[in-house]
């Protein structure tokens, strides 16, 4: 098989639908930090704690449904002691964002050990995975058949939170609250807005948008708790929420393409070509993008920038 | 209390309370925190080698945290330490492995190269913030990723040590390898330039004007530029020494610990700088006794685990919560001197009020 063949099969699409997930719930839930002005850079930590308690959830009660809340609200708790500390406490959130990556790394990993007794990883085969969903009118076109059917419901899900979440952000009053919270706080606060209530309400979607995404990792993309599983995933959905200016919609795009990069990257190192130039690329492709793009970039009121 | 002894107080503060948020771990472990935390201190300090070995992981937390220090407190948030670290622990391999040189000027031209690959990977970001004004968190963050995917590109490819069986180099030669302090033990030369570089970048920013107005541009910048400081040529200037920093970390690594270069060869020292540099309020020399504090926390850990029935991992949660507690620290200390300065001017008024003499 030529690479040109490998690249562009409908395997590859298939496998780009299915990582995106990850990548663009964590990144629609830094948008709406970055958007309020407490931007997290903590999404890693913050999935890895959901691929922890959404698989450990769904362990105890056999049931995906209960794993997905159970991630979503572990993970909700833990942003929300971000957001204390940066809302209430004021915290440097760069300094509070790296904290909550190795709590997340740390905390997941040594309540693996403490709960399970093992290391490394942990699989159990009463863990229910998400369900998929297909489409019987498309299983007569073989190409659509191979991408579109037989995937998670989270993939669907997560694509129409994106188009909800650009709805909320740009078409509701809370929307302009939490925009208005990031470019222009005092402002926002003169017309009789609690900055902090909003600031907190976009910290909980924060949290149960990343905690969706970490379930779905552990118990959708796959089935089984692996240490540090997210893989970085956390920095790429940075490297989105950057290369897209913080836009829901153009989040879909660049989270789409960094997917197509990672499954690339995957595919390579499954037929022993070196990977890693593939598996730079979103990072690589995200700086060179900000050194181009930065001039144009959302600045608040006294021109610090915000994206 | 003064500035320096509430900042020392809050990052005291800062580390009790995250031991004490441990030990509520440790207690639903079922474990008693003290006798935990009793036998993390005796692995890290108990016996010589204990000691030995806790400083010589302390040695790459010295220059990390130097590296932090110096950027941040020329007010660039490099959060790209470990990334620095990769590529000039790549760099040390690199020179101790092919270069055909004796020992006297292999090892200075493997530390030299290993800070000057370091430094000119930290100006990166710098130049791009300065050009175009990218946000350096972000930058710093992905520069990251891109060294330690390079590094592993290379190390399970062009460099890869035959029939090895992950990722890892040949070993460098003899000549490159940096002395041994305490026989047994990886305690090694590094240690010592290491507390040498804190000297000098403690001295740098004490004594040298360039120094004098990086602080002052870290503190101020519109300020500095207003005095006709040249901010934009300090931050590149400092960063290529953080950079460098954590470069000369990556060489110790290398040619004082592991003596090649092993595929993800740094368990995240660079963050752990960020941590000590934080906690060390950017200061030079204090980076050195809270590096071998967290030096002393990874390697006693392991000696916990075995002791104890705790996860060696709850020394990476303590530190995690340390870091978070930290990031609070300004705030905290502007309330706590805020808090000091009303009661100092109560005091005043009753004094007067009692008629009393105004002593200031």
């Amino acid at each position: 098989m030529s690479s040109f063949s490998i690249i562009f099969s409908p395997e590859i699409l298939a496998a780009t639908l299915r990582s995106m997930p990850p990548i663009l719930l964590a990144g629609l839930a830094g948008i709406m930090t970055k958007r309020a002005g407490i931007e997290n850079i903590g999404l890693e930590g913050l999935m890895l704690i959901g691929c922890f308690s959404g698989y450990t959830v769904n362990y105890l009660t056999e049931s995906w449904i209960l794993g997905i809340l159970g991630g979503m609200i572990a993970t909700t708790l833990i942003a929300l002691v971000f957001g204390f500390f940066v809302i209430v406490l004021r915290s440097n959130k760069i300094i509070a964002g790296v904290a909550i990556n190795s709590l997340g790394a740390g905390l997941s990993t040594y309540l693996l050990r403490m709960m399970f007794g093992v290391k490394g990883s942990f699989y159990d085969p009463r863990v229910q995975a998400i369900p998929r969903a297909s489409f019987s009118g498309l299983k007569s076109i073989p190409l659509l058949d191979t991408i579109i059917n037989n995937q998670s419901i989270i993939v669907w899900i997560s694509i129409i939170l994106a188009l909800i979440i650009n709805l909320i952000l740009f078409y509701t009053r809370f929307g302009t609250y939490v925009r208005a919270a990031g470019e222009d706080e005092e402002a926002l606060a003169t017309s009789g807005i609690n900055v902090k209530k909003i600031r907190f309400i976009t910290i909980i979607f924060h949290g149960m948008l990343c905690g969706l995404g970490g379930a779905y990792l552990s118990t959708g993309y796959l089935t089984q708790f692996i240490e540090n599983m997210s893989a970085g995933r956390g920095f790429i959905a940075m490297a989105a929420i950057a290369f897209s200016g913080a836009q829901p919609l153009r989040i879909l795009g660049a989270t789409g393409l960094f997917a197509f990069v990672e499954s690339i990257a995957y595919r390579l190192q499954s037929i022993n070509v070196p990977s890693y130039f593939a598996l730079m690329t979103p990072y690589v492709v995200t700086v060179i993008t900000l050194a181009i793009t930065s001039h144009k970039g959302i600045k608040d009121k006294k021109g610090r920038r915000l994206v | 209390m003064k500035q320096r002894q509430v900042v020392v107080f809050v990052s005291l503060l800062a580390f009790v309370l995250s031991l004490l948020v441990g030990g509520v771990l440790i207690l639903i472990n079922g474990d008693n925190p003290i006798v935990a935390y009793a036998s993390l201190l005796k692995g890290a300090f108990s016996t010589k080698d204990n000691v030995a070995n806790t400083l010589a992981t302390s040695t790459q937390l010295i220059f990390t945290g130097l590296s932090v220090a110096v950027a941040f407190k020329n007010g660039f948030a490099n959060i790209g330490a470990e990334g620095q670290l990769y590529v000039g622990a790549m760099a040390a391999a690199i020179i101790g492995i092919f270069f055909p040189l004796p020992g006297f000027m292999l090892l200075p031209l493997a530390l030299i190269m290993s800070f000057a690959i370091g430094g000119l990977y930290g100006m990166i970001p710098a130049i791009l913030k300065i050009k175009t004004g990218t946000n350096e968190v972000v930058t710093t963050l992905m520069l990251n990723y891109v060294a330690i995917l390079f590094t592993s590109y290379l190390v399970n490819y062009p460099l890869k040590a035959p029939g090895a069986p992950i990722g890892m180099t040949n070993n460098v030669q003899a000549g490159a390898k940096l002395p041994v302090l305490y026989h047994g033990t990886r305690f090694n030369a590094g240690f010592l330039i290491a507390v040498l570089a804190a000297i000098l970048v403690y001295f740098y920013f004490k004594n040298t004007v360039k120094g004098y107005e990086m602080r002052l541009s870290g503190q101020n910048s519109e300020f500095a530029s207003y005095l006709g400081i040249n901010v934009d040529n300090n931050i590149i200037l400092s960063m290529f020494i953080s950079g460098g920093l954590a470069g000369l970390g990556g060489a110790a690594l290398v040619l004082g610990i592991q003596y090649r270069f092993v595929q993800g060869i740094s368990p995240g020292y660079g963050f752990d700088g960020l941590t000590i540099g934080l906690m060390a309020n950017f200061n030079a020399l204090a980076v050195i006794p809270f590096a071998i504090l967290f030096g002393a926390m990874r390697s006693g850990s392991l000696t916990m685990e075995l002791l104890t029935n705790i996860p060696s991992e709850l020394s990476s949660v303590i530190q995690a919560l340390v870091i978070l507690f930290m990031s609070s620290e300004n705030s905290v200390t502007k309330y706590i001197k805020d808090l000091l300065e009303k009661r100092e001017s109560i005091k005043k008024q009753k004094m007067k009020m009692k008629g009393g003499v105004d002593h200031v």
